[in-house]
C-alpha cells in the first residue's frame, strides 16, 4: 500500500523537479525579466508548481 | 513551400521557450493530481486533518469513471487557461514588435501566415493533452480500474476537437488585438459564456461545442458515444474555419489601412 504510494508520488516530483531546473535554465539564458531576475529565482524554486508556470507565461520579457 | 517555413520557424520558437516541456508537464500534473489527491483522500484526512476522537468518516471511493472525469474537468479549466495563455501572443506580439511588418515585408500570403501558426500551437497542445491524458489513464488504471484504450483513445480524439475551437477563438482576437492581455482575457470570457449558454439550453443546442467534454463524460459512465458528440465536433471545426478566415480578412484589412 504504502510503496504504491511511493511509486505514485515519485513520478509527480521528478516532473515538478524538472519543471523548476528548465526554468532556471530559461532564466539563466535569458537577458531580460518582467522585474527583477533573482525574485523569479525565489519564484521557481519556492512555489511548487505555480511558480515555474508564472515565470513561463509572465516572467519571460515578450 | 513558404507555409512549412513559417511553420518550421513557429516549431522552433515554441521549442526554444521551452513550451514543448514545460506544458506537458503541467497538464500531466493536472490530469494526475485529482485522481490521486481522491484516492488518498482518506490517508490525507488521518495524518494532517484534525478530525475528532471517535469520528468515523466513510469517503465512497469514486468510480473508475468518475475518476477518469477528474482528469477530463481539470484539463477542461485549467488546461484550456494554459492554452490560452501560450497561444495569446502569437500573432498580437509579433504586431507590437513589429516583427509582423518584417515577415509581410516578404510576399507571404496572410492565409499561410495564420495557418501555419495555428497548426503549430495546435500540435504543442494536442501532443499535451494526448500524452497528459494517457499518464491520468495509466494511474486511474492503477488506482481505481480499467478503462478500455479505445474508450480513451476516442475521448481524447474529441477533446482535442474541442481545443481547436478554443485555439481558433484566440487566433481570431489575436488577430485584431495589440495586448496580450486583452487577447486572453476576452477568450477566456468568450469561452466562459459559450459554456455557460450552452449548459443552461443544452436540450435545445445539443449540437453546441461546448458539450464534448458533458458527452464524452457520458461516454465514461454508459460506454456508449452519443450521436450529438458529432454534432458538436462538427460544429466545433465550423467555428474554427470561420474564426480562422475572420482573422485572415482582418489581417488583410489592417495591411491595406
Amino acid at each position: 500500500m504504502d510503496a504504491t504510494l511511493i511509486q505514485l508520488l515519485i513520478p509527480l516530483g521528478v516532473l515538478q523537479l524538472i519543471l523548476i531546473i528548465i526554468a532556471l535554465i530559461d532564466l539563466r539564458k535569458i537577458d531580460e525579466t518582467n522585474g527583477p531576475k533573482w525574485m523569479w529565482i525565489l519564484i521557481i524554486i519556492f512555489f511548487n508548481l505555480i511558480g515555474p508556470v508564472l515565470y513561463f507565461i509572465i516572467g519571460r520579457r515578450m | 513551400m513558404q507555409w512549412q517555413t513559417i511553420f518550421k520557424k513557429e516549431l522552433t520558437e515554441h521549442w526554444r521557450s521551452f513550451k514543448w516541456i514545460w506544458v506537458p508537464i503541467v497538464f500531466i500534473i493536472f490530469a494526475i493530481m485529482d485522481p490521486l489527491t481522491m484516492y488518498y483522500f482518506p490517508i490525507i484526512m488521518d495524518t494532517v486533518g484534525n478530525v475528532p476522537e471517535g469520528a468515523t468518516m466513510d469517503f465512497p471511493t469514486p468510480s473508475v469513471a468518475e475518476a477518469m472525469i477528474m482528469s477530463f474537468s481539470q484539463l477542461g479549466m485549467l488546461g484550456v487557461l494554459i492554452a490560452v495563455v501560450v497561444s495569446m501572443g502569437l500573432v498580437s506580439k509579433e504586431v507590437k514588435s513589429g516583427v509582423y511588418e518584417l515577415v509581410l515585408s516578404k510576399p507571404v500570403s496572410f492565409t499561410n501566415y495564420i495557418t501555419a501558426k495555428y497548426v503549430a500551437i495546435l500540435m504543442l497542445i494536442a501532443f499535451s493533452l494526448a500524452v497528459s491524458l494517457l499518464v491520468g489513464w495509466y494511474y486511474v488504471n492503477i488506482l481505481f480500474g480499467t478503462i478500455s484504450f479505445i474508450q480513451i483513445t476516442i475521448s481524447i480524439l474529441f477533446f482535442i476537437v474541442y481545443f481547436m475551437m478554443i485555439l481558433g477563438i484566440v487566433m481570431l482576437f489575436n488577430s485584431f488585438l495589440k495586448s496580450q492581455g486583452l487577447v486572453a482575457f476576452l477568450s477566456i470570457i468568450t469561452v466562459v459564456a459559450l459554456n455557460v449558454i450552452s449548459s443552461i439550453y443544452s436540450h435545445v443546442i445539443t449540437w453546441s461545442p461546448t458539450l464534448i467534454s458533458d458527452y464524452i463524460n457520458v461516454y465514461f459512465y454508459s460506454g456508449q458515444l452519443e450521436t450529438e458528440i458529432w454534432f458538436s465536433s462538427v460544429s466545433a471545426v465550423a467555428i474554427t474555419v470561420i474564426c480562422l478566415i475572420t482573422a485572415t480578412i482582418t489581417l488583410k484589412n489592417k495591411a491595406i489601412d
